[in-house]
Formats: structure tokens, sequence, C-alpha cells
């Protein structure tokens, strides 16, 4: 009986909404799924897609033009030591805010695409940080950070 | 490096997640044991209410368009996890149905609101899913910014 109310609950929530449909790009979720054993953190830019796809047992962020289907290079940001936790792509694409960990210590950096440059982003009071997000400018950054045991979002703003 | 201290709210935070000209922060706070999506005007400090979405709990993984109009993130529905996309503007909420009993885990917007990835469980893997909004959702683009319109071209 329980059951048979939540299903009625579930369908007169979906007869209150709208019935048109999202499309599934059939594509390029195809060559998502066939470059990585698992994928997982996406972010979408305006025409970018980064995410953690996982080869060889191992996680890289990767950014992929959408309007190609294309992985971009990303040189100086995969690093052999270092294992990415969470990332979020910039609207524009130029930027990537990545929370990585690496020697026991979890940290939270910004990458600039057209410097090529890992740069790491202090926590002020410190913290160990988690989710990140950024605008579409790549100038203004939201972090989650664990501090004494309770969850806190910094916003912190980015020349 | 301007910094804004975290904890304007007194309840513990979590998933941030910014639009995209940067005046709205939704997080994920602990609301009397749920957890729930909140939305911030990152300015003014002030909460916006989010009719549509006070039930269903538990919230995770919200995400913004580029004027946050649109809202996506994890609900749950009973026993099924769900995404959904809440429009602001007038209201409606639209789900995304998933075939084959794949949970989603995390979703992601894009800016003007026209495509939707969604992180997803399927047989113990994950997966990421792209979908085109085009038909759902109208396109939540930057005040000002021009429209593609045809070249004028000289009357004859």
């Amino acid at each position: 009986m329980k059951m048979v109310s939540l299903s009625l609950g579930v369908l007169l929530f979906l007869a209150g909404c709208s019935s048109d449909r999202p499309r599934p790009r059939s594509e390029l979720n195809g060559l998502l799924r066939q470059s990585v054993s698992s994928r997982r953190d996406p972010s979408l830019g305006q025409i970018w897609l980064a995410s953690l796809g996982k080869r060889g047992g191992r996680e890289r962020i990767e950014l992929i033009d959408l309007r190609n289907r294309r992985p971009v290079p990303l040189p100086g940001l995969n690093r052999a030591d270092a294992q990415p936790i969470s990332l979020s792509v910039s609207g524009d694409g130029a930027r990537i805010a990545v929370v990585q960990q690496r020697d026991d210590r979890t940290e939270l950096f910004l990458y600039r695409r057209n410097a090529g440059a890992l740069q790491r982003i202090p926590l002020d009071p410190p913290g160990v940080p988690r989710s990140v997000s950024l605008d579409g400018s790549g100038r203004l950054l939201a972090v989650e950070v664990s501090r004494n045991g309770r969850w806190d979002v910094d916003l912190i703003r980015l020349p | 490096m301007e910094r804004a201290s975290g904890g304007l709210l007194a309840t513990s935070q979590q998933d941030p997640a910014l639009s995209g000209n940067g005046k709205w922060l939704a997080v994920i706070s602990d609301l009397r044991g749920r957890q729930t999506v909140q939305l911030r005007n990152v300015i003014n400090g002030s909460i916006q209410a989010l009719p549509q979405l006070k039930r269903h709990q538990p919230h995770s993984s919200p995400s913004l368009s580029w004027n946050g109009r649109y809202i996506a993130l994890i609900t749950q529905h009973g026993r099924r996890r769900m995404a959904v996309i809440a429009d602001r503007l007038n209201g409606r909420l639209h789900p995304i149905q998933l075939p084959g009993g794949r949970d989603p885990i995390q979703v992601s917007l894009a800016p003007d609101a026209q495509t939707l990835a969604l992180q997803v469980t399927d047989q113990g893997l994950w997966r990421v899913e792209i979908f085109d909004l085009s038909d759902v959702l109208e396109i939540d683009r930057p005040a000002g910014q021009a429209l593609s319109t045809p070249p004028l071209t000289p009357a004859p």
C-alpha cells in the first residue's frame, strides 16, 4: 500500500510538471562513454564540458569542446602525483577551478588555459576545500570549506 | 584577491553554485535536519524563496543559469532520486526522466540553460550524459547581449 501511494505521489508530481522532454545528445554521449571507464563531476560552460574521466585506473581533468566533441589540451593541469577531487569551468572555458589532493594535502587551484598555468588559491582562514564553482567570467569563485567540523562556503574574487 | 567569508548563515553550507553573472549563489543548507537548497543574492545577502522546491528533500548538486532564472538540482521523490529544473520566472518545474533505472548523482546546467550534463550511475559505473534543452527552456542570456539577426540588406 505504501508503494502504491509513493508511485501515485510521483505520478501526481510528474502530471504537474512540464511535458516537454530534454533530448539526449546520443552521439556525444556515446563518445563520452567510449573514451573512459567512468566519468564524473560534470561542469558545463557555454560550449565546454569539463569532467573527471578515469582511464587506466587514474582520473584526469578533461575539457571537451561541445561544438566538435573533441578534448582540448590542458598542459600543466594533470599532475601524475595529484588526485583531482572536484572542478568547475568558467562560462567562457578560459579558467578551471580544481580541488586536488597531493601528499595528503587537499588544496584549491585555478588553471588559466591561455597561460597553461596552475595557481594555488590559499584559504583564509585555513580549511579543507571540497566542492567548487566559478561564475561565467571565472573572476568569482565559491568553494565549500571544512573548518572545525563545519562546512562553510567562501566567496573569493579573483584578478 | 578579495574574499567574503562564508558562514553568513548559522547553518552548515555545502555544494555551492554561482550563476553565470555572479549575482546568485545556491547552497545546500541543513534546515531542521533536511538538506535544502537556498538561493542567496551575493550582493546584499538576501535569501530568495524557492516555493516550487520547498519539498522533496534531500536536495543536492544545485546549478544555476546565467541570470539565475533556472536552478537545476537533484531531489528525492519517494524512493526515486530525480533531477529537476525549476524556472523562477514562471514557477514551472521540469523533471528530467532517465530511462533504465539509472540514478542521477550530479547535475550541471550550461549558463544559457540550453544544455544539461548529468552524472548518473549505470551498472555500478559513473557516466556523464548530455541533454539538449532547447525545446524545453528559453535561453537565459547575459543582459544586453545582442541577438543574432540576419544582416540588413539595402532596400532595392
